[in-house]
């Protein structure tokens, strides 16, 4: 290593590079992410090709096979369902439903809060509250709407009482009000983080572009859309692929609320929840290993995919 | 740039083989896939003769709870010089066999004081370690097979060949628990000799289930609740010799009362340790019947015991439609212990030796593992449990223990056990066919024991 | 400037006066959305086992200091000891990083190197792998270590952190002009002291927000840690929630456990307002200079 950077001093006394301070500076991620992420990830690759578990106390494998594992996760079972596939839209699904409540009133609360002429008071109270449920741990969250919702729990007794059913609504029994609950607690959890980032990148925004906007008489909802959405476009592009990626691995709620069991019917069983399932207590390297070649493939294709859409309109926009 | 990136191949090559040396080590015993259930039986072991100078200083017990951890501190008396160090996890989520399985994995290289000297295994997956090679045979260090144990804490605790790897400081045969005032208004008595008359059968058992429904009762409060009596009364194992997966006749026959019993409003959607059913116990429940051995109304039965909410003194137990038993805790020996004379007289404290369980018994209102003591106490006129109304349920367990049968496991018990119920719910509430309940459930078993063939 | 009539002015000041009600509603809407949670949390923790199966109620009972008694004297469960760990962990993870983030996010912003773009192609990359299964070969890696029971593999690995540095990559693109770090270079202003003195602070904004999110993030940790961690005096506060959760029956007392919770999400809400107040500064400060 110290010849190495011997080696880079003496290129600069020859003209002025800044390369070797790039590397310098990169240089702690990288030996941390190789020992600590990569090599472990390596790992995941390599087992999604063997056979490799624990059958009780017993290792079985590891024994190369291939791409058995992938044709297994692809394998429909007797009434034509491809798990993996239908996990996948599950996830998609819930993340979809938290999602866009979660961007919308993000984006407005963070307009709201940066406004000048509306002038909220307490802001900085409003602002500490709306942050506050990503606070508590997701399973200590799980835990509390589940018992405000089960069939004995006080939304079920308040309905029964306000006179609007008089049967107990099965919350956890019925696919939709499943995925409503966990895509409703993902949006409580994550709104206040969204609104926090959104408004960091509103305040960088250069003011004077609004004050002469607002000279030249523009309206509200043509600032947002000419001036402060695409100049904020890459804190948006950075939310909607970091809350996306987040979504697609979406794990605790869904498997606290539903107690790893993806009830009703596994239509609320999430990819990483799926992934899980084989970590214990098999601890089966092969499938989760190729599960998660499989969850990342997808995560590229999308964020490929959304970035790719959301950069387009991004430039249109400047234009 | 060059240079730069030889130099993190190196490293990564350094560590990659550093990962792989890992990974050779960890392949403990090799075998093929698909072999059969049983995991590989040691041929008799020469018993090694220990050195019985130099004993450890540290004795290391793994549990996942605390239960076993006070009786042993209020009742054991640890030799001089001894430390005992807990490590206790909880067994959500795997994490307490994970941590004791990695443990026992390392137990040949782990420093003296780092050793496991003793682990507690439940019921559901105590096969898993009395058939490895990771347990010892306790008789090599002199504990012996006691005329008082039940006959099914030992079975449980041995291996295919004979040897003994533990013992229970437990018996749990179960029974049935009703409610006396419940009772008297079904039935028309709460005599348990006539309340079990009228439930010595299934048949009995539904007809008076249609009769609690007429006068707005519940027979069970969770269709989980008669569970374990038709598991663990099982004629076969979970899986065949080929690791084949298997319904018992009785588990389809529990699927087909769980059904029917929610279909008819018999028992509620609720999961055994749901706050839904838990909520039965008070005194406004409308249930009738639960299903549990000793440890399940001492411990699980709160809400029944509560001074204002509850109904103290309105329990009865009887045997019910069919004797069974539910869970218990052993203590096991793992091979490579360096405390083997501390562990022997634990070992011995807690089944043998008469006065701690007596202790169990009198203070804790356990039922122990010494058949003396028990008969002891259910043969004192004066014993009776004020929360059964006086009942002296140790004499009704002593009958009920004579019945256990610990046979047809397997490793795999605890997770199929634990979640056919919940994989069938959907079934049961009418969401999806039987089918497709059958469908998920093989899902269930591909993802976490992959030894297992599914249909 | 517009002149604007006195009835368009009227006009002007009831639509604001309307739009500020409907905010105002708004805000109040999510706040109780957002405080329900908390409000149920404390509710609970006043409230005895036996009092919680009964059911669901909205005001407190009066279990409250019975509970803290239980929670804080727990012979197993040492909370002081459980706070101190999660406390020392999060907080070297939460500096470490921000810091570290911004400083590979500031070498790729600014340097022009080879490797440059496949550097930060690369860790977005990664940053789509999902954490669960890297971590399982970690923890393999660990135990061949022998780092078990040690913070070490729980702090290190916070120096990447690739959704930070795409955050603080993303946050100097719209705020750090390599003008800045020309006029600085022209002042003689060393490479590291331009990024200590001059970058970060012009970045305060961004740090103090990932600082928040990962200290939360490190604090509520539990996959991780529970596989690590299992002596006693090294177990952080979600592994002694999840032990009390899994308790045996016995003493299986909700009152307690939400005794405990409340306990464990304390030291987050008063670092998360006493950083609150720190981004508000900061995000003016960056605004000003922006």
């Amino acid at each position: 290593m110290s010849e190495y950077r011997e080696q880079k001093i003496a290129v600069r006394h020859k003209s002025i590079s800044y390369a070797k301070w790039g590397y310098l500076f990169i240089a702690p991620f990288f030996i941390v992410y190789i020992i600590c992420t990569l090599i472990p990830q390596f790992l995941t690759i390599y087992n999604s090709f063997f056979e490799n578990y624990m059958d009780g106390l017993r290792h079985v494998g590891p024994n190369f096979v291939g791409f058995n594992n992938y044709v297994r996760l692809f394998t429909p079972d007797s009434n034509g369902v491809i798990g993996i596939l239908k996990y996948s839209a599950n996830t998609l699904i819930i993340w979809i439903m938290g999602a866009i409540p979660q961007f919308v009133i993000a984006m407005l609360l963070a307009l709201f809060f940066t406004s000048g002429r509306l002038n909220i008071r307490g802001q900085s109270f409003f602002k500490a509250v709306i942050y506050m449920p990503n606070l508590i741990m997701a399973s200590a969250f799980s835990m509390l709407f589940f018992t405000l919702f089960s069939n004995v729990g006080p939304v079920n007794q308040m309905l029964q009482q306000m006179g609007i059913t008089d049967k107990t609504i099965d919350f956890f029994g019925i696919t939709i009000y499943v995925r409503s609950l966990i895509a409703l607690m993902n949006f409580l959890m994550w709104f206040g983080n969204t609104t926090i980032l959104f408004m960091s990148g509103i305040m960088g925004i250069d003011q004077e572009l609004f004050e002469s906007a607002k000279i030249d008489g523009a309206s509200s909802s043509k600032v947002f859309f000419k001036i402060t959405l695409p100049l904020l476009m890459p804190i948006v592009v950075y939310v909607v692929i970091t809350a996306m990626i987040g979504g697609l691995q979406m794990f605790d709620v869904p498997q606290v609320l539903t107690n790893r069991m993806g009830a009703p019917d596994r239509t609320t069983m999430t990819i990483v929840m799926f992934l899980n399932s084989y970590l214990t207590p098999s601890k089966n390297y092969g499938m989760s290993g190729a599960i998660s070649v499989y969850l990342f493939v997808l995560t590229s294709l999308l964020s490929i995919f959304v970035y790719r859409g959301m950069i387009r309109q991004y430039r249109s926009r400047i234009r | 740039m060059k240079k730069a990136l030889s130099i993190m191949l190196a490293l990564i090559m350094v560590i990659g083989l550093f990962a792989a040396c890992g990974k050779t080590t960890d392949t403990t015993t090799p075998a093929s896939p698909g072999t059969t259930s049983q995991a590989p039986t040691t041929s008799s072991e020469a018993p090694a003769p220990q050195p019985a100078a130099e004993e450890g200083k540290v004795f290391n017990i793994y549990a996942w709870n605390e239960e076993f951890k006070g009786f042993f501190e209020k009742y054991y008396k640890v030799p001089e010089g001894i430390t005992v160090n807990w490590i206790i996890n909880p067994s959500d989520g795997g994490v307490y066999q994970d941590k004791l399985d990695a443990a026992l994995l390392a137990q040949e290289s782990a420093a003296p004081d780092e050793k496991v000297d003793m682990f507690l295994a439940e019921a559901d997956y105590i096969l898993k370690y009395v058939n490895s090679d990771f347990t010892l045979d306790v008789s090599t260090i002199g504990v012996k097979e006691a005329p008082t144990m039940y006959k099914y804490t030992v079975q449980a605790a041995s291996d295919a060949n004979g040897a003994m790897k533990g013992v229970s400081f437990q018996c749990c045969p179960a029974a049935l628990i009703y409610r006396r005032s419940i009772a008297k208004d079904v039935i028309g008595t709460d005599d348990p000799v006539k309340v079990q008359e009228a439930l010595s059968d299934w048949s009995k058992f539904d007809a008076v289930a249609a009769q609690a429904k007429a006068k707005g009762y519940y027979m069970t409060a969770s269709y989980v609740e008669t569970y374990r009596t038709f598991s663990n009364n099982c004629s076969m194992p979970w899986v065949d010799s080929n690791n084949k997966l298997q319904f018992d006749p009785m588990i389809l026959a529990w699927i087909k009362q769980a059904k029917e019993y929610l279909e008819k409003g018999y028992t509620l959607p609720a999961g055994i340790w749901d706050d839904e059913k838990n909520q039965q116990m008070f005194k406004t429940g409308k249930t009738m019947c639960f299903f549990g051995p000793a440890w399940y109304y001492n411990f699980c039965m709160g809400n029944a015991m509560d001074p204002e909410k509850g109904c103290y003194g309105d329990w009865a137990i009887c045997q019910g439609p069919q004797a069974y038993f539910w869970g218990g805790t052993w203590l096991l020996a793992p091979k490579g212990t360096d405390n083997p004379t501390m562990l022997k007289d634990v070992m011995d404290a807690f089944t043998i030796n008469e006065e701690i369980c007596s202790n169990l018994v009198k203070n804790e209102m356990q039922f122990s593992n010494n058949s003396a003591v028990n008969e002891k106490f259910a043969n004192d006129p004066n014993y009776g449990n004020a929360f059964l109304g006086g009942q002296n349920d140790t004499a009704v367990f002593v009958e009920l223990a004579k019945n256990i049968r610990f046979e047809h496991k397997t490793p795999y018990d605890q997770l199929l056990n634990e979640n056919i119920t919940g994989v069938f719910l959907d079934y049961f509430k009418g969401n999806i066919t039987e089918e497709q309940a059958y469908q998920n459930f093989y899902k269930f078993v591909n993802e976490k024991y992959p030894a297992i063939i599914t249909p | 400037m517009k002149s604007y009539t006195d009835a368009e002015n009227r006009k002007a000041r009831l639509m604001l006066y309307i739009s500020r009600t409907v905010v105002y509603v708004i805000l109040i809407f999510l706040t109780i959305l957002c405080l329900f949670s908390f409000y149920m949390l404390f509710i609970n923790a006043t409230r005895s086992n036996a009092q919680l199966q009964a059911g669901f109620r909205l005001l407190p009972q009066d279990n409250f200091f019975n509970n803290f008694r239980n929670a804080w004297n727990d012979v197993s469960i040492n909370i002081p000891v459980g706070l101190k760990n999660s406390f020392i962990i999060a907080a070297l993870t939460s500096i470490l990083t921000a810091y570290f983030s911004a400083l590979t996010a500031y070498g790729i912003h600014v340097y022009d190197f080879r490797g440059r773009r496949f550097a930060f192609v690369f860790i977005l990359a990664v940053m789509m792998i999902p954490p669960q299964v890297g971590a399982v070969g970690f923890v393999q890696i660990c135990y061949q270590l022998k780092l078990t029971n040690n913070f070490l593999p729980l702090i290190l690995p916070s120096i990447s952190a690739p959704v930070v540095f795409f955050y603080m990559k993303q946050y100097m693109e719209s705020v750090l002009t390599l003008d800045i770090v020309e006029a600085a270079r022209c002042d003689g202003s060393g490479e590291f002291y331009t990024f200590n003195k001059i970058v970060l602070p012009i970045m305060r904004p961004a740090i103090a927000v990932q600082m928040i999110f990962s200290f939360v993030a490190s604090w509520n940790n539990y996959f991780i840690p529970a596989l690590l961690l299992d002596k006693a005096e090294k177990k952080t506060v979600p592994i002694m929630i999840a032990q009390l959760r899994s308790a045996d029956y016995s003493k299986f007392d909700m009152g307690k456990v939400y005794m405990f919770i409340l306990l464990a999400i304390l030291p987050v809400i008063i670092v998360y307002v006493f950083l609150s107040k720190l981004i508000v500064k900061g995000v003016s400060a960056g605004a000003l200079k922006g």
